[in-house]
C-alpha cells in the first residue's frame, strides 16, 4: 500500500512535464520544427541535383556528412559505455542520469546513419548493400554493426521504460484516452511482482554486458573504415581505441549539457544535483586526458619520424587549418582538464561550459581527421580547380547538419512527453533499498 | 524639249541602274550573311563521329564514322564483363625518357569516353622527387593493381578485378560511397557529382568495359579500354601518343607495343630498369615505369601548353623557379 | 551621287565577303589539294595476292590536312604486251584504300623477264585527273619451315622463284624480316638478307607463345623491287611452359572472402541475434506472467 501511495505521489509529480508543453518548450520546437524543414529542402534540392551542390569534389570525396556522422555515432557508443558502466557499478546516483544517457544512445545511433545516408551517391541503389553485400568491406562491417548495436541499444531501453509505463498505466486516470491505451499495450502485463521484477533486472543486467561489447566492436569498426585504408594520416594503428576514447569523452561532454538543460528548463534542481555534474564531470576530466593522450601520441609519433607524407599532412594542418588545431588539440583538451582539475572551478556553469568546449574541440578534432587527409594525398593534386584542392562546405552541408542536431534535440523533447526523465521505478527502488526491504542481491 | 526629254530619260535610265545595283548588291551581301548564320546552326546540331572524305566528284562530304565497336558480339553486358579476356594479362609500360607533355593520351582518351574537358581518366602530372631531381612528366592512368584497395573496400562489388588484370568499374551497380575514391592511393578515381546531358544518350547500351554512358552519383576511372583490345587495339592513349611513350600488352605472352615498336616486355623492363610507383604500399600495379634517362627532349618543351594546364604545377619547385626567372 | 553609289557597294560587297565564313572554307576544294596515290601488291601466307591502292588528298598548304578519297573506283588490271585483262574494280573505303584479294589458284600473264604487271588506275573525273601506277612483281615462294635439329631449335627458310620450267632459281639478296604473333602487333625477332635463296638461324628459346605453348612465326619481305610484299607464316609448338598463373580466390579483392572472415561473422552475429530472441522471448514471459495475474485478481474480485 506503501507502495501504491508512493507510486501515485511520483505520477503526479512527474504528470505536469508529460502533459504540459510550457511557452518555452513550444517556442523551441516550432524553431527546431523550421530548422529541419530547411534541412528537408537541402536534402531535396541535394538529391534531385546531386552532390554537385555540396562542397565535396574529386579529391576531397567524404565532408561534413561523414563528420558528422562519425560525430553523432560515437556520441551512441559512448552513452552505451557509459549507461553499462553506470548500471554494472550501481553508482548511487545512478539513477537521475541513466535515461539521459539511454535516450541519448539510441537517438544518436539514429540520426548518425542518416548522415551517412546523405553521403551516398545513388539513394535509389541502397538497397544494393543488402543484396549484394561484400564481406571484405569495412563498410558492411559498419552497416551490420551499426544495425546490431542501435537493436540491442533500443531493446535495453526498452526494458528500462516497462516499470515506468507499468506505474504509469496504473496511474494514469486523468490523462487522456490514448496515453492510457498506450501505456497499457507498452507495459505489457508488468505487475510489479517478484518474479516478474527479477525477470526484468536479470535481462536489463545482460543486455547492459552486451552492449558494452558492442559498442566497443561496433565503434572499432567505425574506426577501421579509415584506418584499413593506405592512406597517410589514417593508416594508424591507434584508431580503433582512440576513437573509443574520443567517443567516451564527447559523450560525456554531451551528458554534461543535456543534464544542465533538462535542469534548468525542466525544474528538475531536486533530481539533478551537483552530485550528478561532479560525477559526470570527473569522467569528463579522465577522459579528456586519455583523448589528450592519444591525440598526441598519434601526432607526436608523425611529427618525429618525418616520413614525408606525414610532414605533408602536417603541413596542412598547421598552415591551413592552423586554428581549427590549436581549438580542436589545445583548448579543446587543456581548458576542460583545467576546470575539472581544480575543485574550487567545479561548479554546475562551469563544468558545462567545459563540456560544451569539449564538444566543439571534438567536432573539429573529427574535421581534422577526415578532411586534411584527403587534401595531401600520396600523388599531389596538380588541379586549377580552387574546390578541388581545399574543401569548404556549402549552405546545403551546414543546414543539414544543423538539421540534425535540430532533429536530434526534436525527438528528444518529443521522448521527454512519453516517459518521465527521472525514471520512477528506479526512484522506487532506490527507496526500498534504502529501507532495507529485503530483496535479492543481485550477481 | 528634246533635251529635256533626253535629260529625263537619262536620268530615268540612271535612277534603274542605280536601283539595279543597288539591289543586287544588298541580295548578294544578305544572302551570304544569311547563308553564313545558317552554316553556324547547322555545324552546332551535327553530332556524333564524323569523318571528312573527298569524294571523286571534288566534294568535301561529311560521312558517320564506322562505328568503333563493330566486332561480332559486340556488346558485353555487366555478367559478362567480370569475366575477362580469356587467358590475357594485361600489362602497360610508359618510357618516362621519351614524354614531352603532347597531352595527346588525355586528348584521346577524353574523346574516346565522352569526357569532358576536365574530366581525366588519364592524367599528366609533373613530379619532382627532391630539389637536386630533375623534373618529369609522369602520365597516370589507373594502374589496374593486383592487390587493389580499391576493390577490397567496395560494399556492394561493383568494382571487380577480372582475371585479365583490368579492374573495372560497373556504374549500374554502384552506390555512390566513394570509399574507393579514397581509399586508392594513386587518386586514380574520378565521380560523377552532378547530371549531365550525356547520361542521358541511351543510343550506345552501356557496358563497363566501354564506361559510356557514364552515370551520375557513380564512380569511373581508366578501364584500359577492353572493347579496343578485343577488336586487337591499342588503348586510345597509346594509340594518340606521337612519341610513342605508352607500352602496352599481355604479359602471357610477354610482349608489349607502342603501335610502332613491339618488344618482350621482360627485356624492356630489365634493361631500362621498369620499376612501379610506390612499390612500398603493396598494391602491386600493373603499370610499369621506364625512368626519364636519356631524355628524348628537354622538359621545357613541355611547357607548350594552355596558360590554364602549367598552373596546375605551379607547386614544383622547378616550375616556380621557372617562373621567378621569367621564362613561363 | 555616282561616289555615294560607289562607297555604299563598295561597302556592302565587303561586308558580304567577310562575314561570310563560308568564304574561308571555300578553299577545302579538290583543287587546293595535292593528290597521293600509292598501289603497292603483297602475297599473303596462303598464297592469295592483295593488290592495294591508297588514295589520299593532301592540302597543298597544310601538309598535315588530309582527307581520304571515298568511293573512288579503281580499276586493277594484269597488263602485258598484247592485252590488259581486267582483275577486278574496287571502291575506295572510308579510310582511302581499295583492296583486291585474289586467290592464289588465279593465273597471271608474264612477260618475257618473267614478271606479272600489274596497273591500277582510277579514270579521270571532272575534279580529279586520271590516276595510273604500275608495278612488276615475280611470283616469289617462301618456304618457311621450324624444326628441332639436333635439339637445336632452327627456323629455316627458302626463297625461290619457279621459272617457266618449273626450276626452282634460287632468290639472290632479299632483306626479310621474322617475327612472332602478338596480340596487338607481332614482334620482331631477326633481321635477316636472304642468299642464295636460303637464311637459317636459331630460335630463341624464351618465349612464352599462347596458352597452348603455340607459337606464330612470320616471315615478311617487304618493298622489294622485284617482289613487292611476301608472307609466310607457321607454328610450332615450340613454347615455354609458363608457370600458371594461379587463380586468386578468397583473398580480399576477390568475390568471395577469406574463408575465417565468414567463421568469425558468423560467430559474433549469431551469438548477438540469439541473446536477443533470447530477451524478446523473456519479454514475453512476463507478459503471460502479468496476464495471468490479473485473470486471477479478476476472478477473485467476481467473487
Amino acid at each position: 500500500m506503501d507502495l501504491e501511495n508512493r507510486k501515485r505521489e511520483l505520477v503526479k509529480e512527474f504528470s505536469p512535464l508529460l502533459l504540459k508543453t510550457s511557452k518555452v518548450s513550444k517556442i523551441w520546437m516550432i524553431g527546431l520544427v523550421a530548422i529541419i524543414l530547411v534541412g528537408l529542402y537541402a536534402f531535396i534540392l541535394q538529391f534531385v541535383k546531386g552532390h554537385i551542390v555540396t562542397g565535396m569534389r574529386d579529391n576531397v570525396v567524404w565532408g561534413v556528412y561523414i563528420i558528422n556522422f562519425i560525430f553523432f555515432v560515437c556520441l551512441s557508443y559512448s552513452g552505451a559505455f557509459i549507461g553499462g558502466i553506470l548500471h554494472f557499478f550501481k553508482t548511487p546516483w545512478k539513477n537521475s542520469v541513466a535515461r539521459i544517457v539511454e535516450i541519448i544512445t539510441v537517438l544518436s545511433l539514429i540520426i548518425g546513419p542518416i548522415f551517412i545516408l546523405l553521403c551516398i551517391g545513388r539513394l535509389d541503389r541502397l538497397h544494393y548493400l543488402f543484396m549484394y553485400p561484400r564481406i571484405q568491406s569495412p563498410i558492411t562491417w559498419d552497416i551490420i554493426a551499426i544495425m546490431t548495436d542501435l537493436i540491442g541499444c533500443f531493446i535495453y531501453l526498452y526494458l528500462t521504460f516497462i516499470p515506468d509505463f507499468a506505474i504509469l498505466r496504473d496511474n494514469s486516470t486523468d490523462m487522456p484516452k490514448w496515453r492510457q491505451k498506450t501505456y497499457k499495450f507498452l507495459a505489457l502485463n508488468y505487475q510489479d511482482t517478484v518474479a516478474q521484477r527479477e525477470s526484468l533486472h536479470k535481462l536489463t543486467r545482460t543486455m547492459s554486458t552486451l552492449i558494452i561489447a558492442l559498442a566497443i566492436v561496433a565503434y572499432s569498426v567505425l574506426a577501421w573504415i579509415f584506418s584499413l585504408t593506405l592512406q597517410p594520416g589514417w593508416n594508424s594503428s591507434i584508431f580503433a581505441p582512440y576513437f573509443i576514447i574520443a567517443g567516451l569523452y564527447s559523450g560525456a561532454a554531451v551528458i554534461i549539457i543535456a543534464m544542465y538543460l533538462i535542469r534548468k528548463y525542466f525544474k528538475l534542481e531536486h533530481y539533478i544535483r551537483k552530485v550528478h555534474f561532479i560525477g559526470t564531470g570527473v569522467v569528463l576530466l579522465i577522459m579528456s586526458m586519455l583523448y589528450g593522450y592519444f591525440t598526441f601520441s598519434e601526432y607526436f609519433s608523425r611529427w618525429f619520424s618525418h616520413k614525408i607524407h606525414d610532414i605533408n599532412l602536417l603541413d596542412t594542418l598547421f598552415t591551413r587549418y592552423f586554428w581549427e588545431f590549436v581549438l580542436a588539440n589545445y583548448i579543446g583538451i587543456l581548458v576542460p582538464m583545467a576546470i575539472l582539475f581544480f575543485k574550487k572551478l567545479r561548479t554546475i556553469k562551469t563544468i558545462t561550459i567545459a563540456a560544451v568546449i569539449a564538444v566543439l574541440g571534438l567536432w573539429l578534432n573529427r574535421y581534422l581527421i577526415v578532411v586534411p587527409t584527403l587534401e595531401t594525398p600520396y600523388l599531389p593534386i596538380q588541379d586549377t580547380r580552387e574546390e578541388f584542392i581545399h574543401y569548404s562546405a556549402t549552405w546545403v552541408e551546414w543546414s543539414l547538419s544543423f538539421a540534425g542536431v535540430a532533429a536530434f534535440i526534436l525527438f528528444f523533447m518529443l521522448l521527454m512527453k512519453l516517459v518521465p526523465i527521472i525514471p520512477m521505478s528506479g526512484i522506487i527502488d532506490h527507496e526500498r533499498e534504502q529501507n532495507g526491504k529485503p530483496k535479492k542481491r543481485k550477481i | 524639249m528634246e533635251n529635256n526629254k533626253d535629260k529625263k530619260d537619262g536620268t530615268n535610265r540612271r535612277k534603274f541602274l542605280k536601283l539595279g545595283l543597288l539591289s543586287s548588291v544588298t541580295a548578294v551581301a544578305g544572302t551570304s550573311i544569311v547563308s553564313s548564320l545558317a552554316d553556324d546552326t547547322e555545324e552546332k546540331k551535327s553530332s556524333g563521329e564524323k569523318v571528312r572524305l573527298l569524294t571523286p566528284d571534288g566534294q568535301m562530304v561529311e560521312v558517320d564514322a564506322d562505328s568503333i565497336n563493330k566486332y561480332p558480339h559486340a556488346h558485353v553486358n555487366n555478367e559478362e564483363s567480370r569475366k575477362g579476356i580469356p587467358n590475357k594479362k594485361f600489362v602497360m609500360v610508359i618510357d618516362l625518357a621519351r614524354c614531352k607533355n603532347a597531352r595527346k593520351c588525355v586528348e584521346g582518351c577524353q574523346k574516346g569516353h565522352q569526357l569532358d574537358y576536365n574530366e581525366e581518366f588519364m592524367k599528366v602530372q609533373l613530379i619532382q622527387d627532391n630539389e637536386e631531381a630533375s623534373p618529369y612528366w609522369l602520365p597516370k592512368p589507373c594502374f589496374h593493381c593486383d592487390e587493389p584497395p580499391c576493390v577490397t573496400v567496395c560494399p556492394t562489388g561493383a568494382t571487380f578485378k577480372r582475371d585479365d588484370n583490368i579492374v573495372l568499374v560497373d556504374n549500374d551497380r554502384c552506390i555512390g560511397c566513394k570509399f574507393c575514391i579514397t581509399s586508392c592511393p594513386y587518386s586514380a578515381r574520378t565521380f560523377n557529382w552532378g547530371h549531365k546531358e550525356k547520361f542521358d544518350n541511351k543510343d550506345i547500351p552501356y557496358s563497363p568495359e566501354t564506361s559510356i554512358p557514364a552515370a551520375e552519383g557513380t564512380v569511373m576511372k581508366c578501364d584500359f579500354c577492353p572493347d579496343l583490345l578485343r577488336q586487337g587495339k591499342l588503348p586510345y592513349c597509346a594509340d594518340s601518343c606521337p612519341m610513342g611513350v605508352i607500352y602496352f600488352g599481355d604479359k602471357n605472352e610477354d610482349i608489349v607495343t607502342n603501335g610502332e615498336d613491339t618488344v618482350r616486355f621482360s627485356e624492356l623492363i630489365k634493361e631500362r630498369g621498369g620499376y612501379r610507383h610506390l612499390e612500398h604500399l603493396g598494391t602491386k600495379p600493373n603499370v610499369y615505369y621506364l625512368p626519364a634517362v636519356d631524355r628524348q627532349f628537354p622538359l621545357e618543351r613541355g611547357f607548350n601548353v594552355d596558360e590554364d594546364i602549367i598552373e596546375r604545377y605551379k607547386d614544383v619547385p622547378y616550375v616556380q623557379d621557372l617562373k621567378k626567372k621569367g621564362k613561363i | 551621287m555616282n561616289t555615294k553609289l560607289f562607297k555604299y557597294s563598295v561597302i556592302a560587297i565587303l561586308i558580304g565577303l567577310f562575314t561570310n565564313t563560308n568564304c574561308i572554307a571555300q578553299d577545302n576544294e579538290a583543287k587546293d589539294f595535292k593528290m597521293l596515290y600509292k598501289f603497292n601488291t603483297t602475297k599473303l601466307a596462303d598464297n592469295s595476292r592483295l593488290l592495294q591502292v591508297s588514295f589520299i588528298a593532301q592540302h597543298k598548304k597544310d601538309r598535315k590536312n588530309k582527307v581520304p578519297v571515298y568511293e573512288a573506283e579503281i580499276n586493277f588490271y594484269n597488263t602485258s604486251n598484247e592485252e590488259d585483262i581486267l582483275l577486278g574494280t574496287v571502291k575506295t573505303d572510308k579510310e582511302g584504300f581499295a583492296r583486291l584479294t585474289l586467290p592464289a589458284d588465279q593465273t597471271y600473264l608474264t612477260d618475257v623477264e618473267g614478271y606479272i604487271n600489274f596497273k591500277a588506275e582510277f579514270k579521270k573525273t571532272k575534279a580529279i585527273k586520271r590516276y595510273k601506277k604500275s608495278i612488276a612483281v615475280k611470283d616469289l615462294i617462301l618456304d618457311l619451315n621450324l624444326e628441332e635439329i639436333d635439339s637445336i631449335k632452327t627456323v629455316m627458310v627458302k626463297a625461290y622463284i619457279l621459272d617457266s620450267l618449273n626450276t626452282k632459281l634460287p632468290v639472290e639478296e632479299a632483306d626479310a624480316i621474322f617475327s612472332v604473333r602478338g596480340m596487338i602487333n607481332n614482334m620482331p625477332i631477326e633481321t635477316a638478307t636472304i642468299e642464295d635463296g636460303e637464311y637459317e638461324f636459331e630460335f630463341q628459346t624464351n618465349i612464352p607463345g599462347d596458352v597452348n605453348g603455340i607459337i606464330d612465326v612470320f616471315v615478311s619481305i617487304e618493298d622489294h623491287d622485284d617482289f613487292g610484299n611476301v608472307i609466310q607464316q607457321k607454328s610450332v609448338n615450340w613454347g615455354i611452359s609458363k608457370e600458371q598463373f594461379k587463380e586468386d580466390s578468397n583473398t580480399l579483392w576477390s568475390e568471395a572472402a577469406p574463408i575465417w572472415m565468414y567463421i568469425v561473422l558468423t560467430i559474433l552475429l549469431g551469438g548477438v541475434w540469439i541473446k536477443y530472441i533470447y530477451v524478446i522471448k523473456n519479454l514475453f514471459k512476463i507478459r503471460s506472467i502479468g496476464k495471468e495475474l490479473e485473470i486471477k485478481q479478476e476472478s477473485e474480485t467476481e467473487k
